[in-house]
């Protein structure tokens, strides 16, 4: 089963996606959905997809941006944009950075599908490469600066289990591995933790949740708000209201 | 009568062509020139020349006068010997018994002294008594029952010794044609005086010599000339000179003051009527003059007049052609190349023309086709830009993404929702899309500008739900006011798209119209992440997309109102935006509408 996520702003899209297309008859899965780019490229990682598709307009990180930066981290990442913007320029910029497939809306099944089967040929002859390797144990007393460094550096907006890597000079699914292991939690999720962390005092302070999302490195606050309110249980709003 | 002529004779000279109007100045000119000389000239100049043979005229009769006083004291003198002579004496005092020796003598005496003297007629020497002695070169018939006349002789007895003249001796003498004929012969001027004894002064007789009338004519006969005529009048106005005298002398009044004249204006000559009373002798010699005009005019002056007009016509001809050359000519010239706007065609003049006023005036002219040239460009930019912006709007909304999307919507809604929220959502994109298009027109009514940004924004909220509510305040009856169409949507679609969503809370997307200070507010408030003040500042100028909307929509407001004023944008950051579009409300199209005070 390859693994699909769709990223688009409106959930309609991203629910007519999930309920038109019979994914398991293509051997597919959809594993998740986001309503941003920032959303996506923060819970990528986790979701781990073979195929994505992705909206071009949307607020803070466009399809575009979100692509560049998604190819870059995982080269064998399948891109579907689909937009409702047949624009020469924008299918100039997708070729120019590896995507894919251009799809244009209104959603038309047997061009996805087409499309799909496509895509989940070219997976079927690459092999996938596993890279298994040997967690050092020198990389325990890492994972703990590496935490001492997220904690600095959360209000960062591109702060990424990629660039981390890079810095501490791992490979990044190692690294994924042994972060895990070592604290039980996905970099990302501990990464939004300690950013959820800030949040609630900002909120204390009675700081605008547009505000305080910039602050703590989600600049898109309506992921912020769905992050703030998976963490704490509570609306950012409510908890302001509170003090 | 003189008002319609006068107004006709405008109505022909404002008809008249420039070149012609300057020819018949000229003629007008030139006319007054010559009349003004001539009248100058005759007031003037013939005033002098009248004065002049005023002065000739006196001095011609006072010199015929010295003539004829010369003649007469040749007379008297000769008188005087007559009377002085003993032959005559001793006549004079014989009784009348004596003989004839003594009168053949005393004849002889006179005869002798007469051939001394031209002109002398006949010589008569009357004793007292009646009788008398004659000589003369003719015969002369005496009448003297006339002589014995008391009347005749009165004047001759208070002269005392002097002379009396008188024609045909006042009737008593009479010249004998020939020695058969009866009829008289030339009249003749008798000068009579009485002799009176030189020691007793006792009167002796009676002297009469006889002078034919043409001794008189002698006196003036070089002076006479066609247009000059003189002749002789005695003190009792009759007329002395014998031959052709003009009726105007003839009938000339005498009167006692010793010198008069008098001159008689005619329109082409003058006539001078002149007498004088010659000194010591009973006579008065009388002129008439005629100076014609042609004598007036010498010949000098009239060719320097010639001269003169030559002169002006030649100057005006000279004027006139440096008038064509250099006025009119270029003018026609220049106004036959501007003939060509009449045809639509704005073509700059390119006349080599001096550079002078009229080169000027096609400087000016060509400026002045630059600049409507520039405006009509400036025009034709302006409307294409404002179908551009226009276009721009439309295509970027009617660019089906909006619609695709929407459909996508509608799709999700269809397989999980009610049919009855399908049609619902369908009708209203159809609804806005037959408004949003709206044949095509360019203004809108507010109100249904307003039912667009509705149904615009109920098809947003199926998108993204319970991301805004929306809210509108409209004054009711500024509803029907035109605005330019789609100036509210791209407004509502930035408060969306970069303002509420941006924000991640569920905002408020607020639309209120109202009138104040006869400017309709357009307010578009959305408590969305605002704007900063640069972005604000940027907005207008900035080239991206995202302000592509805005962009557009103000610069058609500005266009279709004509006035730069037309926005205003109030933010605070995180807060909320405020688009306020000002149109400037016009009065006609107030009807009911009431200023309401926000």
């Amino acid at each position: 089963m390859y693994r699909v996520m769709i990223i688009d702003d409106e959930k309609a899209i991203r629910s007519l996606l999930r309920i038109t297309i019979d994914w398991e008859e293509l051997g597919m899965k959809v594993v998740g959905e986001a309503s941003s780019g920032i959303e996506a490229i923060n819970t990528i990682e986790e979701l781990n997809p073979d195929i994505v598709f992705v909206d071009i307009r949307m607020p803070f990180m466009d399809g575009i941006e979100f692509s560049k930066l998604a190819i870059k981290r995982y080269p064998q990442l399948k891109i579907i944009v689909l937009t409702a913007f047949n624009e020469f320029e924008y299918a100039r910029q997708c070729i120019g950075i590896g995507i894919c497939e251009y799809l244009l809306k209104p959603i038309v099944r047997k061009e996805i599908k087409k499309v799909l089967q496509k895509i989940k040929e070219q997976l079927d002859a690459e092999e996938r490469q596993e890279c298994d390797e040997e967690i050092p144990v020198s990389g325990l007393s890492s994972i703990d600066k590496i935490k001492d460094y997220l904690h600095y550096n959360y209000s960062d907006s591109n702060l990424n289990l990629t660039k981390v890597a890079l810095k501490f000079g791992f490979n990044a699914s190692y690294l994924s591995r042994a972060f895990k292991n070592e604290t039980g939690k996905s970099f990302v999720n501990y990464l939004t933790e300690c950013r959820m962390e800030k949040a609630v005092q900002l909120a204390r302070k009675g700081k605008l949740m547009c505000e305080a999302a910039e602050e703590v490195g989600i600049p898109d606050p309506n992921y912020f708000s769905k992050c703030f309110k998976k963490n704490t249980g509570k609306n950012y709003s409510e908890l302001r209201k509170k003090n | 009568m003189v008002p319609k002529i006068s107004l006709s004779f405008k109505q022909w000279f404002s008809s008249l062509k420039l070149k012609q109007k300057i020819r018949y100045l000229f003629l007008f000119i030139l006319s007054i020139y010559l009349v003004f000389y001539l009248v100058m000239y005759c007031f003037l100049f013939s005033g002098y020349m009248t004065d002049y043979a005023l002065k000739n005229n006196r001095n011609s009769l006072m010199a015929i006068g010295s003539n004829l006083t010369a003649e007469l004291d040749n007379i008297s003198d000769m008188s005087k010997l007559i009377m002085a002579n003993n032959e005559v004496t001793h006549y004079l005092k014989s009784s009348s018994s004596l003989g004839l020796r003594y009168s053949q003598n005393t004849v002889t005496a006179i005869f002798d002294i007469m051939s001394a003297y031209d002109n002398i007629y006949s010589i008569f020497v009357f004793k007292s008594d009646g009788t008398y002695v004659h000589t003369g070169r003719g015969i002369t018939l005496v009448d003297k029952e006339i002589m014995d006349g008391p009347e005749w002789r009165k004047e001759i007895y208070e002269k005392a010794g002097g002379y009396v003249i008188r024609l045909n001796g006042g009737g008593a003498f009479t010249m004998k044609r020939g020695p058969f004929s009866m009829e008289p012969g030339e009249p003749i001027l008798s000068f009579i005086r009485q002799i009176n004894d030189l020691n007793t002064q006792e009167t002796l007789g009676m002297l009469v010599i006889n002078i034919p009338v043409s001794i008189l004519e002698g006196t003036y006969k070089d002076a006479d000339k066609t247009e000059r005529k003189f002749c002789y009048y005695d003190i009792n106005n009759n007329i002395l000179s014998q031959g052709e005298v003009p009726d105007k002398l003839k009938n000339m009044n005498v009167s006692d003051s010793p010198f008069d004249q008098k001159v008689i204006k005619n329109l082409f000559s003058e006539e001078i009527l002149s007498y004088y009373h010659i000194p010591d002798i009973s006579m008065v010699i009388a002129g008439y003059e005629r100076i014609g005009y042609e004598q007036i005019i010498s010949k000098e002056t009239a060719w320097m007049l010639i001269f003169i007009l030559v002169i002006t016509g030649f100057a005006l001809v000279l004027i006139s052609a440096f008038i064509s050359v250099y006025i009119t000519t270029p003018i026609q010239r220049l106004v036959q190349s501007m003939g060509s706007v009449k045809s639509g065609m704005f073509k700059r003049v390119s006349l080599s023309l001096p550079d002078d006023e009229i080169g000027h005036l096609k400087d000016s002219y060509n400026d002045m086709l630059l600049e409507i040239n520039h405006l009509i460009n400036e025009l034709i930019d302006k409307e294409k830009s404002i179908q551009k912006a226009e276009l721009e709007v439309l295509q970027e909304q009617i660019k089906p993404h909006f619609l695709y999307n929407t459909l996508d919507t509608i799709g999700y809604l269809a397989l999980e929702n009610s049919a009855e929220n399908v049609y619902d959502a369908l009708e209203t994109l159809g609804d806005f899309y037959r408004k949003f298009l709206s044949r095509g027109d360019r203004e809108i009514s507010i109100e249904k500008e307003i039912e667009i940004v509705k149904d615009y924004l109920k098809l947003q909220k199926l998108r993204y739900e319970d991301v805004f509510e929306d809210a509108y305040e409209v004054q009711e009856d500024l509803l029907e006011v035109k605005i330019p169409k789609l100036i509210l949507q791209p407004l509502v679609e930035n408060s969306l798209y970069h303002g509420v969503r941006l924000k991640g809370e569920k905002g408020i997307i607020k639309i209120s119209v109202y009138l104040k200070d006869d400017i309709i507010h357009i307010v578009v408030y959305d408590n969305g992440v605002g704007m900063s003040k640069k972005q604000i500042e940027d907005i207008m100028t900035s080239d991206n997309n995202k302000s592509f909307g805005f962009k557009g929509t103000i610069e058609r407001i500005r266009y279709y109102y004509n006035c730069e004023d037309v926005y205003e944008i109030r933010s605070i950051e995180k807060e909320y935006t405020e688009v306020d579009i000002k149109i400037p409300f016009a009065r006609g199209e107030k009807k009911d509408v009431q200023g309401n005070d926000y």
